[in-house]
């Protein structure tokens, strides 16, 4: 973020002395701000209104995101999710401003056809988070391969993740160019020179702790050095030639971070 | 949900929790989460501006938007708490 020129904070509605515990005990070094009485919460309009004025430790919390803002206080971009197990990496809303560009963790793959890169906003995530996903396909000249709608009797292009960490892939390739393929006789959709995409990736979510009305709604997931396996699908057409569908098969390495317990109390 | 609900969800399952967890079933996490998250809003929309603030942050330093930026802006992230 700091080669983008963007820095970062967080808002709580906790007192100085429990975020000052909390900072000691992660070695946090950005500015973590209190929020005490919730004004600035407020302000955003992100009071969680389902909590009772009465309820002494909920009373006061936001629903929790994040925001990219510009310097003249803009927003550009903003993710919020609507649930206590998925939560938005930070990475994630820079790859979707920055593109593959702002690093990550990225594979390349080279065929006789095309040269692609499929990139992930980072290679350490907890159990839940949800990721960025970049897809940036190179034709070599002459060819080019397809999008949808498509006859069964072709492969249109798709990219996959695949295995236990994964949850859910969302990523929509641009529209494809209608071209007329003459040794075909048909006219269907194609993509010639690059094709870019930005999606999210879910990993799979895992109970933080080992309690029983947990463990039904997640497998646990160990922390540590894991694989995320995926496959690049296609099929590549000139002029005069159909190649067979293929399919490009990789990894990329992720880091399953060990939750944390929570920061000892101040005082 | 009616809020009358939600309260009653909320009060119940915090308070398990306070007490080590028992009696917690994963149908009333459930609504624990649904009662937390019903409705809910994402403030200022993309293209609009956020309001301006000033806070303390961890080390009782005030800070106010326009020093916490950089030269290509700020990511703010609310969280629910730091505490639990």
């Amino acid at each position: 973020m700091k080669a983008h020129g963007i820095n970062a904070a967080s808002i709580t509605y906790d007192a100085g002395e429990v975020l000052s515990a909390f900072t000691e005990a992660y070695k946090i070094e950005y500015p973590m701000l209190s929020d005490v009485g919730s004004k600035v919460i407020r302000d955003f309009d992100i009071l969680n209104t389902n909590i009772p004025p009465d309820h002494k430790m909920l009373y006061g919390i936001p629903w929790p995101g994040e925001y990219l803002i510009a310097p003249d206080r803009t927003v550009r971009d903003k993710l919020f999710l609507p649930s206590y197990e998925h939560r938005a990496s930070a990475t994630e809303v820079i790859f979707r401003n920055y593109g593959a560009d702002a690093g990550g963790n990225a594979v390349e793959i080279k065929t006789g056809v095309l040269d692609a890169t499929v990139a992930l906003s980072t290679d350490r995530a907890f159990p839940g988070h949800e990721l960025g996903v970049a897809l940036d396909i190179r034709l070599k000249p002459g060819w080019h391969i397809y999008g949808k709608p498509l006859p069964s009797s072709y492969r249109a292009t798709e990219l996959v993740f695949e295995g236990d960490l994964v949850d859910e892939l969302t990523i929509e390739l641009p529209a494809a160019k209608p071209m007329l393929l003459k040794a075909l006789g048909e006219t269907l959709p194609v993509y010639a020179d690059r094709v870019q995409a930005l999606g999210k990736l879910g990993i799979k979510w895992s109970p933080p702790m080992p309690a029983p009305f947990l463990l039904a709604l997640g497998k646990p997931i160990a922390p540590g050095a894991h694989k995320i396996s995926g496959a690049l699908r296609f099929q590549a057409c000139s002029d005069t030639v159909c190649e067979p569908p293929e399919e490009i098969r990789f990894e990329l390495p992720l880091t399953i971070e060990q939750g944390v317990p929570p920061a000892p109390k101040p005082g | 949900m009616d809020a009358q609900t939600k309260a009653t969800v909320l009060h119940d399952i915090v308070g398990k929790m306070g007490a080590g967890g028992a009696g917690i079933t994963t149908a009333s996490w459930l609504e624990f989460v649904e009662a937390q998250n019903d409705g809910f809003q994402t403030g200022p929309a993309i293209g609009a501006k956020v309001p301006d603030f000033t806070l303390p942050d961890q080390h009782g330093v005030r800070r106010s938007f326009r020093e916490l930026t950089g030269p290509n802006g700020l990511l703010l992230v609310f969280s629910r708490s730091a505490g639990w």
